[in-house]
C-alpha cells in the first residue's frame, strides 16, 4: 500500500483503483452481517467462492464472479442474503443446498431464480432487487449507504466509494474551526440516546485550554435491542476511523479512542484493520497528507456491561478502571478522558461526519424535523416482519415504520406498541403511532430515543409484563454503586413480579409511581435516572393492563402465566390424546376420540398443551 | 471570589470549590450523610445528602457531600423534594439492612419511623455498600486491599477472591469508617492475631516489648516506620513498645519517679 502524502494522492489512488475494477464479471455478494452469520451465511460464503473457483480451475476458464462477504443489509430476517451485481438481484433466505442452482443460472446464466427472490406478503408480487422492496423504499441510507455494498476489509472498497473524501476536503480545504462550522450548520445531534448538539460539544472541547485532547468512540452500545451500531463498525469501519480522524482535527486531539464491547469479535477485527490500513495510507500517523495534523486511533474493548456505555464510565473504563459511572459535575469537553478534555460521541455519529464535511452541513440539514437533523438507523426487534437494521430520515412517522419498512406485524396480529430506546426506554403505544421519529416528540412521550431500538410488541404481549422484563434487565445491570438505582430498581423489579404472578395489591400502582420518580430523582447516573420509564410510560398507557392484574388477577393479554386458564373447546378437539400425553402434571383427561377436559385445579399453566395441540383446540381464556 | 450559598433562609460564603455540605456546616444546617467522611474523596453513593440546587438550568436534586461550589448559589434542604427525596432514600436503606442499629438511629433522627419496602435484595451484615471502607483502603492506607465484587445487587465488599487478602495489614481503617459498624476488627488474644471481619484477613499483632501487651498489627508497625523519612535506632525501638510503656520511659528519662507516673 502506498503512503499518501498529499490530498490530491487520494484522487489519483481512487482513479487508480476505478482502472483497476473495470471489467465485466460479476460481484456476489454474500451477507455477514449479525442476523445472516447467525444463520451460518460464512459457510454459505465459503461454499459460493470454492463453487466458483472449482469450476474456474476445472475449465481453465477465468473466475466468473468475484465473491465478498459484506457487512449488514438491514433484512435480517430474511437472510442469509446474497445480491448479485450488476443487476442488484436479492436472493433472501439462501441455503448450502441452493449454491449449485445459483451459481449455474444467475451467476453463469444470468437468469433469476424467481424462488429465493422476495416476495410481498400483501401483494404476493415478487421484487427482484432493493429498490423494489418496500423495506428499502421509504428508507434513507446516510450512514448505512455502503454497508451490505462493499468488503469491509478492504480500504480500496472504501476509497472507491468516496472514503477519505471527506477527511482530504477537512485537511486540505478547511481550517479546524470551518470543520466544527459545518457540523453546526448540519444540526447533527448525537446518536448515542441524549441528542446532545455534536457541534456545541466539539466547539467547547476545542475552546479548552490544555496539553492533550481526546476523542473517543463509544461503540459500546449495550442496550439489548439495538445493533446499528455493531452494523455500521461490522459493515463500513472505514467511516467511522475517517469521521474520527477528523473530530480529532476539528477539537485539536491526537489521539482517539474506539471503545467498543468485546463480544463484537467481527467488529474489533475489522477495526483494527482497517485502522492499520489507514496507517499504512497515510491517514493515520504522523502528518497526516501533509497538514501537519497527527493524529492515531486505539481501540479498547469493554467487558460488555450495560453501564459501561454511559459517558463517565466509558471513560472510567478507558482509565483503567471497572467501567463504572462517577458523579460528575464538569463537563466530558473540559474534563473527559484523563481530566483531559475529551469529546465522546457514537459510533453513528462520528459515521454521519465524513458526509456531513464532503457534502456540507446544509445538505444534512435538508433532512429531518425542525429539532433534529438528518436520519436515524433503527434496530427492528420483537413481534414484528420485517426485523433488521434500517435507517430512515427523522420525522418519519413511527406508524410508517411499522407498518411499511417493518411490513407489520408477525402472523397478522395488531400491534400494541414499540418500546423505543431499550430496556431504560419507554413504551409507545399504536394509538400514538402518528408520532415522528424525533429526540424531543420521544422525550415528550416519556420515551427516549436511546440507540434506535425498536421493540415491536404485538397485541398479545403484557405491558405489564413487559414493564417487569426492562426493570429485570436494568436491576441485573445496574452497577449497584448507588443506593437509588440498586435498591429502587430491584423495589420496582419486585412489585411488578408480584403483579404479574397474581399477587398484586391495590396500592402497588402508587408504590411504583413514587419508587419511580424517587429512583429517576436520586440516582448518580442515566442508567437510574432513566430506570423509571418503562415503568411510567406503561403505567400512563396501560394503566388498564395493571388494575386488571391487580383487581381480577387476570392478564388481559394471556400472556402471565397463572393469570388465565387453558380451555378445551369442544367442536375443535378430535379428542387425539396429544394434550393429554403431554401434560406434565396429568391434569388433562379424556378417552381417545372423545373430548379432552383440563382439571383447573392441577393445571400449572405451563402451556405444554397448547403448543402441542394441532388442532387449535385449545384456548386461552 | 467568595461564592454566597443561600441554604433555606441562611446564606454563607465558602471558599469556591467547597461542598454544599460544608457550606451546611457553616450555616448551621444538618444534613444526613452516610458515605461522607470529611478526610476522603466522597463518592456521593449512598444518596443520602441529596438536596435541591436552584441553578441556571432549574432544580435539581445533587448530592451536597460532593457538589462542588463555583459560583452564587441557591440551596433548598428542607425542601418538600428534597426531604422527600432523602427519607425515599433512607427508606430503601432500611429494606436493605433492617438490622442495622446505626441506621435506625440515624433514620430516626431523620424523622423516618420504618420502611414500607421489604427486603428485597441481601446485604452481608448490614453493608450499604457505601464504600467508604474501600476508600479509605485505596486513598488513605495505600493497600487497596478491598475492592467491590460483584455488580448490581450482587455487589459486596470482598478482598480479591473473597479469601483472606494478603495485601490487608489489618489497621482497621474500614471498621472505624464504616458507618453501619458492618466491618470490625477482632483480636483473637490465644493466637495473638488481628482480624478485620467479614474479610477473614488475620495479621499477627506487635507485642510491647517491655509489658507483652498486644498492639497494632505488625504490618502497620511496618508501614508507620516506612512511611517517616527518619529513621534512627531509638526510634525503631519506640516503635516497638506499646505508648503506656513509652510514656513511663519518658516520665522516667525526665527524672520522674515511679509514683509520679499518672495512671
Amino acid at each position: 500500500m502506498t503512503k499518501m502524502q498529499r490530498p490530491q494522492d487520494v484522487d489519483l489512488w481512487r482513479k487508480t483503483i476505478e482502472e483497476k475494477k473495470k471489467s465485466n464479471i460479476k460481484t456476489v455478494r454474500v451477507c455477514a452481517g449479525a442476523g445472516c452469520s447467525a444463520k451460518d451465511s460464512t459457510d454459505l460464503y465459503g461454499l459460493i467462492s470454492n463453487t466458483v473457483k472449482e469450476d474456474a480451475a476445472s475449465t481453465g476458464s477465468d473466475e466468473s464472479a468475484e465473491v465478498i462477504s459484506v457487512g449488514c443489509h438491514g433484512l435480517c430476517a430474511m437472510g442469509p442474503i446474497v445480491v448479485i451485481q450488476p443487476d442488484d438481484v436479492l436472493y433472501h433466505g439462501v441455503q448450502e443446498s441452493d449454491v449449485e442452482e445459483i451459481y449455474r443460472e444467475t451467476i453463469v446464466g444470468s437468469r433469476i431464480i424467481d424462488r429465493l427472490l422476495y416476495e410481498d406478503p400483501k401483494t404476493n408480487e415478487k421484487a427482484q432487487n432493493e429498490e423494489s422492496i418496500p423495506f428499502y423504499q421509504s428508507q434513507k441510507r446516510i450512514v448505512l449507504s455502503e454497508i451490505g455494498k462493499i468488503d469491509p476489509k478492504e480500504i480500496e472498497a472504501y476509497i472507491l466509494t468516496g472514503g477519505y473524501r471527506g477527511l482530504t476536503k477537512a485537511l486540505g480545504e478547511m481550517s479546524p474551526v470551518d470543520v466544527v462550522d459545518e457540523v453546526e450548520k448540519s444540526g447533527l445531534r448525537g446518536r448515542g440516546g441524549a441528542g446532545f448538539s455534536t457541534a456545541r460539544k466539539w466547539r467547547s472541547c476545542r475552546l479548552a485550554n490544555a496539553d492533550d485532547k481526546y476523542v473517543i468512540c463509544n461503540g459500546d452500545e449495550g442496550d439489548p435491542d439495538a445493533h446499528s451500531d455493531r452494523a455500521i463498525m461490522e459493515g463500513n469501519p472505514h467511516l467511522v476511523i475517517e469521521g474520527l480522524i477528523i473530530g480529532g482535527y476539528a477539537v485539536g486531539a491526537g489521539r482517539g479512542y474506539i471503545y467498543v464491547r468485546n463480544e463484537y469479535t467481527v467488529a474489533v477485527e475489522y477495526l483494527n484493520n482497517a485502522i492499520k490500513q489507514a496507517n499504512e495510507s497515510g491517514f493515520l500517523g504522523e502528518d497526516i497528507l501533509g497538514s501537519g495534523f497527527s493524529f492515531d486511533i486505539k481501540i479498547s474493548r469493554g467487558g460488555g456491561a450495560f453501564v459501561s456505555g454511559e459517558s463517565t464510565a466509558v471513560i472510567a473504563s478507558l482509565e483503567g478502571y471497572a467501567g463504572e459511572p462517577r458523579a460528575r459535575f464538569t463537563r466530558t469537553v473540559e474534563n473527559g478522558l484523563r481530566g483531559m478534555p475529551t469529546v465522546l460521541n457514537n459510533v453513528e455519529t462520528w459515521a454521519n461526519i465524513p458526509h456531513i464535511v464532503n457534502n456540507g452541513g446544509d445538505w444534512l440539514s435538508k433532512v429531518g424535523t425542525d429539532g433534529s437533523k438528518g436520519t436515524k438507523a433503527l434496530s427492528l426487534e420483537g413481534d414484528i416482519r420485517n426485523a433488521g437494521v434500517v435507517e430512515v430520515p427523522m420525522g418519519t412517522p413511527l406508524r410508517q415504520i411499522v407498518d411499511e419498512i417493518g411490513g407489520g406485524i408477525k402472523n397478522d396480529r395488531e400491534c400494541k406498541a414499540v418500546r423505543t430506546g431499550g430496556p431504560s426506554g419507554g413504551c409507545i403505544p399504536a394509538t400514538k403511532f402518528d408520532i415522528p421519529v424525533d429526540f424531543d416528540e420521544f422525550t415528550r412521550l416519556g420515551s427516549t430515543m436511546g440507540s434506535g431500538g425498536m421493540l415491536v410488541f404485538d397485541e398479545d404481549s403484557c405491558m405489564v409484563n413487559a414493564a417487569r422484563a426492562s426493570l429485570e434487565f436494568l436491576r441485573d445491570e445496574s452497577c449497584g454503586k448507588c443506593t437509588s438505582c440498586r435498591e429502587g430498581t430491584a423495589q420496582m423489579h419486585h412489585i411488578l413480579s408480584r403483579i404479574t404472578t397474581g399477587d398484586g395489591t391495590e396500592g402497588d400502582v402508587e408504590a411504583l409511581l413514587e419508587l419511580a420518580s424517587l429512583t429517576a430523582d436520586t440516582s448518580l447516573c442515566a442508567l437510574g435516572q432513566t430506570a423509571a420509564n418503562p415503568v411510567l410510560s406503561t403505567i400512563e398507557h396501560f394503566r388498564d393492563e395493571y388494575q386488571t392484574h391487580i383487581a381480577e388477577k387476570r392478564c388481559p393479554a394471556k400472556e402471565c402465566k397463572g393469570m388465565f386458564l387453558f380451555k378445551i373447546i369442544a367442536p375443535a378437539c378430535t379428542g387425539c390424546t396429544v394434550c393429554a400425553r403431554n401434560c406434565p402434571v396429568d391434569a388433562i383427561a379424556g378417552e381417545r376420540k372423545q373430548l379432552h377436559v383440563i382439571d383447573q385445579d392441577i393445571c400449572t399453566s405451563c402451556g405444554a398443551c397448547y403448543e402441542k395441540c394441532r388442532f387449535d383446540a385449545i384456548l386461552k381464556v | 471570589m467568595v461564592p454566597a450559598v443561600r441554604i433555606d433562609d441562611v446564606t454563607v460564603n465558602v471558599k469556591e470549590g467547597r461542598s454544599i455540605l460544608d457550606a451546611a456546616k457553616m450555616a448551621g444546617i444538618w444534613i444526613p450523610t452516610l458515605c461522607h467522611n470529611p478526610a476522603l474523596k466522597s463518592e456521593g453513593t449512598c444518596r443520602l445528602c441529596v438536596v435541591e440546587a436552584v441553578g441556571e438550568e432549574g432544580r435539581s436534586l445533587v448530592t451536597a457531600c460532593n457538589y462542588p461550589i463555583h459560583q452564587d448559589i441557591a440551596v433548598s434542604v428542607a425542601g418538600d423534594r428534597a426531604t422527600r427525596a432523602r427519607e425515599g432514600v433512607m427508606k430503601l436503606l432500611l429494606a436493605r439492612s433492617p438490622e442495622s442499629e446505626e441506621l435506625k438511629d440515624l433514620a430516626k433522627k431523620m424523622g423516618v419511623n420504618g420502611t414500607p419496602y421489604p427486603s428485597v435484595t441481601e446485604s452481608q451484615r448490614s453493608c450499604i455498600l457505601c464504600g467508604l471502607c474501600v476508600v479509605v483502603c485505596e486513598e488513605a492506607i495505600g493497600v487497596s486491599a478491598i475492592g467491590f465484587a460483584g455488580k448490581s445487587v450482587n455487589r459486596t465488599v470482598a478482598a480479591p477472591f473473597r479469601q483472606p487478602s494478603e495485601d490487608c495489614i489489618a489497621c482497621g481503617a474500614c471498621a472505624a469508617v464504616c458507618p453501619v459498624g458492618t466491618i470490625q476488627v477482632r483480636i483473637y488474644e490465644e493466637t495473638g492475631e488481628a482480624e478485620i471481619s467479614p474479610f477473614k484477613s488475620r495479621k499477627k499483632l506487635l507485642v510491647c516489648n517491655e509489658c507483652g501487651k498486644n498492639m497494632v498489627a505488625e504490618p502497620v508497625a511496618a508501614q508507620m516506620i516506612d512511611r517517616v523519612d527518619f529513621n534512627w535506632d531509638e526510634f525503631r525501638d519506640l516503635a516497638r513498645i506499646c505508648p503506656d510503656c513509652r510514656r513511663k520511659r519518658a516520665a522516667k528519662s525526665l527524672g520522674y519517679v515511679d509514683g509520679l507516673v499518672s495512671r
